[in-house]
């Protein structure tokens, strides 16, 4: 079976992918940060933003359109804000339209409410789009231990990642073996199959945790898990972060001053 | 219902880190003080389940689908705690390989689906089953309220932090958020209770291990 939907691009070679991902977390985290709480009437600040990842993104060398496609999944949540625009009142009106029996009014305000949410979804998106497509997820967890995120934790997290192939091959077969007896359209009565279908997904995951704990007793598992790989921090790396972190806050800040509103 | 960066201000974002780190912190030591190293292996595995189940799409009246949020099965298969557990590393996993909620409002999707949403679910789902009797159709119908209750509550505090942070208008956003997931909830629900009468008959002893 194919999961080439994960992971995709994390093993590529640029100087992003072999940045240390403690830098990689704690500048993407700093980054939207930053995206967050900048006023959303500061608009040269969020060009420079854009300017400052799609730099990093072609260093990358990640598909630009890849990125774009994928940004589009914050459209649904961008489409419920949207809807509630026109119930947003104050600040003057900015247009009247007639839907049918409807009189809609928008107002600078909720115009103002929307525009400030998609552009900050959007680029607070690319950013994780990079970090996340860059970076493989056991370095990632590796660099959330180094940021001091519960070492339990991380274990759970290593578990679940391993067996995630597994599962969605699983669930992959189970769902050849049910199309291939016909199960078509969309009816109610399939919901008793696709319950089912989970709950025997369950019972072998269920079993299949029992049986790996065994057998890692049996290899002598004493809660603690060692590994060959460590990070190491170098100083050119710090020293980037360190820069790349100084130009996210001189984004957030001095626009401020330089376009006064 | 996974937040994405951007919708929420700084301070509802931090307020519901805040109250997640706690409730996960906690979880984290109640679990492994009653269930010992076994918890790792097996709240891994459940939390990979909750994920590949999440791809079983189901129908919804008009043509779309919808999928399984999982909150009230795991929290009624394994307990609260448990239930915490699995489903915040879920969403974690989620954010970081498929930006399925953001990185920034992961504390509020994980108090949202993770702390109310496995809470509501296990409390509903005992209170029900026990005024039952814990017979069969008892166990079914609490999981079926328990399910929906879920999906609702965690629904109603998406739509509370989005007002808070001013992105939607609460008069307006709260009864559409909550009755659109009144029909989301249905789906939940009868997948969960499919789920439970699969569980009882061919494995009805794990209902009956203690919840943590």
């Amino acid at each position: 079976m194919r999961h080439s939907f994960l992971d995709k691009y994390s093993q590529l070679h640029s100087p992003i992918h072999h940045l240390d991902p403690r830098v990689k977390l704690a500048l993407s985290f700093a980054f939207i940060l930053g995206v967050v709480t900048t006023p959303p009437t500061l608009w040269p600040a969020f060009v420079l933003y854009l300017i400052l990842l799609w730099c990093l993104i072609l260093i990358s060398r990640l598909p630009p359109l890849f990125v774009l496609v994928r940004s589009l999944i914050i459209i649904p949540f961008v489409v419920v804000v949207a809807v509630f625009v026109p119930f947003f009142s104050g600040g003057g009106v900015a247009g009247s339209y007639s839907l049918g029996p409807w009189q809609v009014t928008v107002s600078h305000h909720g115009l103002m409410v929307l525009w400030n949410v998609v552009v900050k979804a959007w680029l607070s998106v690319q950013a994780l789009i990079l970090l996340s497509s860059t970076t493989r997820l056991p370095d990632l967890l590796r660099g959330m231990q180094g940021l001091g995120m519960p070492r339990v934790l991380i274990m759970i997290l290593s578990f679940m990642y391993r067996y995630l192939f597994v599962l969605i091959d699983e669930v992959m077969r189970m769902r050849q073996a049910r199309d291939s007896r016909n199960f078509g359209g969309k009816r109610l009565w399939q919901w008793k199959t696709i319950g089912s279908m989970a709950g025997s997904l369950f019972l072998r995951s269920y079993e299949r945790g029992e049986r790996v704990y065994m057998s890692m007793m049996a290899r002598g598992f004493d809660g603690q898990v060692r590994s060959l790989r460590r990070l190491q921090l170098s100083y050119a790396e710090v020293c980037l972060g360190v820069a790349c972190l100084f130009l996210v806050v001189a984004v957030n800040v001095v626009p401020r001053f330089a376009f006064p509103m | 219902m996974h937040i994405p960066d951007g919708f929420l201000n700084v301070a509802t974002a931090a307020s519901t880190y805040m109250v997640s780190a706690g409730g996960v912190g906690f979880a984290l030591k109640e679990v492994g003080r009653k269930l010992g190293e076994k918890h790792i292996p097996l709240v891994g595995v459940t939390g990979a389940f909750i994920f590949a189940a999440q791809m079983l799409n189901f129908p919804i009246v008009g043509g779309t689908s919808g999928h399984l949020l999982g909150a009230a099965l795991a929290a009624i298969l394994l307990g609260p705690w448990t239930g915490l557990l699995v489903m915040s590393c879920v969403l974690l996993v989620q954010s970081l390989l498929f930006q399925d909620g953001g990185l920034l409002a992961l504390g509020a999707n994980v108090f949202n689906m993770g702390v109310v949403g496995c809470f509501v679910g296990y409390f509903v789902y005992r209170g029900v089953a026990s005024l039952l009797r814990y017979s069969r159709k008892g166990i079914l119908t609490a999981s079926f309220v328990a399910a929906w209750g879920a999906v609702m509550a965690a629904s109603i505090f998406c739509a509370l932090e989005l007002a808070i942070s001013g992105t939607s208008p609460l008069k307006v956003a709260l009864p559409a958020m909550a009755g659109f997931h009144a029909l989301i909830g249905i789906g939940e629900g009868a997948i969960t209770a499919a789920v439970l009468s699969f569980v009882l008959v061919t494995r009805r002893d794990l209902l009956e291990l203690r919840k943590i």
